[in-house]
């Protein structure tokens, strides 16, 4: 079950979020499905970006719940406070 | 936790300190979260239920926006987190007929000559103030003044572009300094408020407006003196060292403040200057307290300032308002100069102090940095908790002192 659904998550990460994330220099990598949660590392411009939150929640999981609804949620395991070049650097707005 | 499902547009500019805590706490409270920021997100196009762009220099186009979106997508709350998205959320909050501040309370509130001219009208103590187009001659301008006093963007946060000046020759050179910040495109309206310089000690207020009453979550010192040339804050540290009365006095002083705004519902951030003569606003924002640090702040069985103020901008009960016994403070990490921001050392050394929580660096390696009046931004963020407030405070100067940032 975890290998079929890690398939599917994949395939999609591979032909919608990675292609979309691209254009601000960030891919994903999947790490691991277990019990139904999805784990993801980001990278390029989405680690450490201060919007990457924006990304995974309002983006990444809602796309994935809406395409693989078995999948309960997706969380993220990057180290951003190493990101070296993240696409949106925090500051007080 | 109340589970019912509800919607709330968050609005959240792509550069806020404030993302991470607002989406946990959404996530935390069940509540499904429509995100809108400034410039477009790169999965808006596969999200358009989720992600939305507003421009937030444009309430009224943003309400519109929000108001088509909502037609088939029923918005119940909407939560502005920084000072830029203020006034767009009251104007969509408006426009949808839901439980918020007054357009004209957050427009007068976002603006400091406007909340000042609002507060001094109503009694309310604020330093002497007057207004000075970027257009004046800064000479003559500089011999209408008194001195010493300080010079101010209406619009900027986090202290950017405040300078004192002690002389007409420093506030010329203030006047230009400023003048030059809010050339950039994104700066905002060009003129400067000047004040009379208030001596004395400094302290923040947080504060929830629910039905017009003010709660207050929590009073921090700013205990490094703040007497410019510039204003940068570095430690705060909760619960109040001032003496009870005093700190009723601002509490009072406060409520004032709000009452005089039209402030009724949400979150607020007041900063106010206290000497002899009492208490004197110097500002009072309709948001929470900026950067990280809202992680110092933790109320009833461990919920957090979003988690509260999410819950009350959707109409649910508020589990407690009590802020923890101990003590607790941030140290938000100073710019020393200007750079390249080369390498971080000394992280773990700093962990290791005792009643630090946490170090967070929120600036990255090869991060061009620039030290106020210009800058924007810390390299990160130092937590502790504690006992007391001077315990907190010695854990926040030993760590910050462990930690060697290479500017280049």
């Amino acid at each position: 079950m975890n290998e079929e659904l890690k398939t599917r998550v994949q395939e999609l990460i591979d032909t919608m979020i990675n292609p979309a994330v691209a254009g601000h220099g960030g891919f994903v990598e999947l790490i691991d499905v277990q019990d139904n949660r999805v784990y993801l590392q980001m990278g390029g411009g989405c680690q450490g970006c201060g919007a990457a939150d924006i990304t995974l929640k309002s983006g990444i999981e809602r796309l994935i719940k809406e395409e693989i609804p078995e999948v309960a949620e997706v969380l993220d395991t990057t180290d951003h406070a190493s990101g070296q070049n993240p696409y949106y650097t925090p500051g007080k707005a | 936790m109340p589970t019912t499902a509800s919607r709330l547009l968050l609005l959240l500019p792509t550069r806020t300190y404030r993302t991470e805590a607002f989406i946990a706490a959404a996530t935390r409270l069940g509540v499904e979260l429509v995100c809108a920021s400034e410039r477009p997100s790169t999965l808006e196009e596969l999200s358009p239920n989720s992600l939305v762009t507003l421009d937030f220099a444009d309430p009224y186009g943003s309400a519109e926006t929000i108001v088509r979106f909502a037609r088939s997508r029923p918005i119940d709350a909407v939560v502005g987190v920084d000072d830029l998205t203020t006034v767009t959320a009251a104007a969509i909050s408006q426009r949808l007929g839901l439980k918020a501040n007054a357009l004209p309370a957050v427009t007068t509130a976002r603006d400091k000559h406007a909340m000042r001219r609002c507060l001094a009208e109503a009694g309310v103590p604020v330093p002497r103030f007057q207004l000075v187009e970027l257009s004046d001659d800064p000479a003559r301008a500089a011999q209408k003044v008194e001195y010493p006093c300080v010079l101010k963007p209406l619009m900027l946060s986090a202290s950017r572009g405040v300078i004192r000046a002690n002389d007409p020759r420093e506030f010329v050179a203030a006047f230009e300094r400023i003048a030059a910040i809010l050339a950039e495109p994104d700066a905002a309206r060009r003129a400067l408020l000047v004040e009379e310089f208030v001596p004395g000690r400094e302290i923040a207020l947080e504060g929830l407006l629910v039905g017009g009453s003010l709660h207050v979550l929590a009073i921090f010192d700013k205990p490094d003196p703040l007497d410019g040339p510039f204003f940068e804050e570095t430690i705060y540290v909760t619960p109040s060292r001032l003496p009870a009365a005093t700190q009723a006095r601002v509490v009072a002083v406060t409520r004032d403040a709000c009452s005089a705004l039209g402030l009724t519902e949400g979150p607020i951030h007041a900063e106010l200057r206290v000497n002899e003569r009492g208490p004197f606003v110097l500002e009072v924002a309709a948001r929470s307290i900026g950067g990280l640090c809202a992680r110092t702040l933790t109320f009833g069985t461990g919920l957090s300032l979003e988690d509260l103020i999410l819950c009350h901008a959707l109409g649910r009960p508020l589990e407690s308002l009590e802020r923890e016994r101990r003590a607790a403070g941030v140290m938000m990490i100073p710019i020393p100069r200007a750079g390249c921001l080369v390498s971080v050392s000394g992280v773990e050394e700093a962990r290791a102090v005792g009643a630090v929580e946490d170090v967070v660096i929120t600036m990255h390696p090869g991060q061009e940095v620039i030290p106020l009046p210009e800058g924007w931004q810390y390299l990160g963020f130092i937590f502790a908790r504690a006992e007391t407030p001077a315990a907190v405070e010695g854990a926040l100067r030993e760590a910050h002192a462990r930690l060697r940032f290479d500017i280049a």
